[in-house]
């Protein structure tokens, strides 16, 4: 099949980047949109180029690396779905597709479409853990944890820290990343002791790295690959709620060597 | 800073707006369900007017919270605003949106239109200067066991009726009140978000009782100027 693209190129973070059109004819349907820009790569090294730089690493829809906002949708149309794992045969012959980074003050592009998420690594360096000595495992049915709640940590642990979230919403709020990092301790037993520090540290976090506001778009939830509800913002806003209101203050950077 | 200090946290301002937004559309909903009183009748309507206005002290209790409600509603909104603006730089050159409506895009526009028309409104109908012909007091009788008197009270249905018989006031208020419904649309749900009430089995229902509630309101509200332009209410004066 045959496509155009539009792809952003932009030299390092401080250049002007633009659009450059690129059309391939050799596209097979059974190839990852990350296959097809590969191809394109190729090409674009033997004219002797400057290949499209863009993240990957698992290519299997689990490590969160792939990126890239697809004709206007984080990680493109088809839903619960990476950019690693969307196939060329959900596009038609002749499509033209638009290709941008993710687009967030709190994440600057550092080349192409290459942005740079650190700021995700830093809020869970906040809050994000349990504090628990390393060692042997306990025994598994020590801690009895029902059966729905262990469901729901699962549905919130799903989060593979992407960032389709930020991208998607307008206001570059990373109120769901978040969310569900919150919520999957808050279902657990593990999660109570620091559970009310914990949302008031990453929190904090999250408005030290520049993210926006959310103001209930619910654009997060439909980009998100593992289709995190926006009912974990909600549990995140009554913890919070909670935590203030209790007068908890968070000692969790502290704590750590 | 002192009780400003809400606004460093993200989600209390979150909460301001929800907790100001909710005492809004409370206050909208007793004041549509008091507007609708005008099908009653010219004595329903003003001796309801005048018992509000007999309330005296407690009436001035619940306008302080109401314009604070709307003094923080609108800056913590503004101040959202602007860092939200700030947060997304860059746009994309192709945006295709999946959950984000119309209503929810357009809140600070919507908001901003709903103050200006909030403002004219109060000017009609509360402080009543920019229509003075309209204004005029009316005798009514009361009795009591022993005797019969003439009291004087002020004539609300006649300036409703001589307000909206004029087609440029009424396209203004029919006008204010759909964007308010959009404002609605939005808020109504997402102030129950912001507070932590979305579970999955009920949520989608509250999403559409929101709507429910806001074109509820929308039609009781738009009804009152289509009714009296219409001759069907106030044709007597
Ligand atoms: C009839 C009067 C009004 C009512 C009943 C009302 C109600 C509400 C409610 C309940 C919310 C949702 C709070 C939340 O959960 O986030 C809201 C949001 C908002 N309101 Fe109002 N409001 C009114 C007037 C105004 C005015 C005059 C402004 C002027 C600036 C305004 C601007 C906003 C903005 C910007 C938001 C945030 C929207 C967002 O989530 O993006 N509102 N309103
Ligand atoms: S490359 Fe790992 S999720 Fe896409």
């Amino acid at each position: 099949m045959k496509v155009t693209l539009h792809i952003w190129r932009q030299k390092n973070a401080k250049a002007k980047g633009r659009f450059e059109t690129y059309h391939l004819d050799d596209v097979i349907e059974d190839m990852s949109f990350l296959e097809m820009l590969d191809v394109l790569n190729e090409r674009l090294i033997l004219e002797g180029k400057e290949p499209v730089a863009f993240e990957h690493d698992c290519r299997e829809g689990i490590c969160g690396a792939c990126s890239l906002t697809i004709n206007g949708i984080p990680h493109g149309h088809e839903p619960a779905t990476t950019t690693c794992q969307l196939h060329m045969r959900k596009f038609k012959d002749g499509d033209e597709i638009w290709i941008e980074p993710f687009r967030a003050r709190a994440f600057p592009i550092i080349k192409d479409l290459v942005v740079d998420r650190s700021a995700f690594d830093r809020i869970i360096q906040a809050g994000g853990f349990i504090s628990v000595n390393a060692g042997q495992a306990p025994e598994a049915n020590s801690i009895i944890v029902p059966k729905d709640d262990a469901e729901t940590a699962m549905d919130a642990a799903q989060c593979i820290g992407c960032g389709a979230c930020v991208a998607a919403c307008p206001n570059a709020s990373a109120m769901l990343f978040v969310a569900a990092k919150v919520a999957h301790f808050a279902y657990l037993p593990q999660g109570q002791p620091e559970r009310k520090r914990r949302v008031l540290a990453m929190v904090e976090q999250m408005q030290k790295e520049g993210f926006g506001n959310c103001t209930n778009f619910y654009e997060c939830e439909a980009a998100c690959p593992k289709q995190i509800s926006v009912s974990f913002i909600a549990l995140m806003n009554r913890d919070y709620l909670k935590a203030t209101c209790s007068g908890e203050k968070h000692l969790l950077q502290t704590q750590q060597v | 800073m002192g009780i400003f200090s809400y606004l460093r946290s993200t989600i209390l301002s979150k909460v301001v707006m929800a907790v100001t937004g909710a005492i809004l559309v409370l206050y909208l909903i007793i004041h549509t369900a008091g507007n609708l009183l005008i099908y009653f009748g010219r004595d329903t309507l003003n001796s309801y007017s005048a018992f509000l206005h007999s309330l005296g002290p407690i009436l001035w209790i619940f306008r302080v919270v109401l314009i604070v409600s709307v003094v923080l509603h609108i800056i913590t909104s503004i101040k959202l605003k602007f860092e939200n603006w700030n947060a997304k730089p860059t746009g994309y050159a192709l945006k295709h949106y999946l959950k984000a409506r119309f209503s929810s895009r357009t809140m600070i526009w919507t908001g901003i239109m709903i103050f200006a028309f909030v403002l004219y409104h109060l000017l009609h109908f509360t402080f009543r200067v920019t229509n003075p012909q309209h204004y005029s007091a009316e005798f009514f009788q009361m009795h009591n066991a022993v005797s019969t008197v003439i009291l004087e009270r002020f004539d609300v249905y006649k300036m409703v009726v001589l307000g909206f018989k004029n087609p440029l006031i009424s396209l203004v208020y029919i006008v204010g009140v759909i964007i308010v419904g959009f404002h609605l649309d939005h808020a109504i749900q997402s102030m129950f978000q912001t507070l932590g009430f979305n579970e999955k089995h009920y949520f989608p229902t509250l999403q559409n009782l929101s709507t429910i509630l806001s074109i509820i309101i929308v039609i009781c509200l738009i009804s009152i100027p289509i009714s009296i332009m219409s001759g069907l209410v106030g044709g007597e004066i």
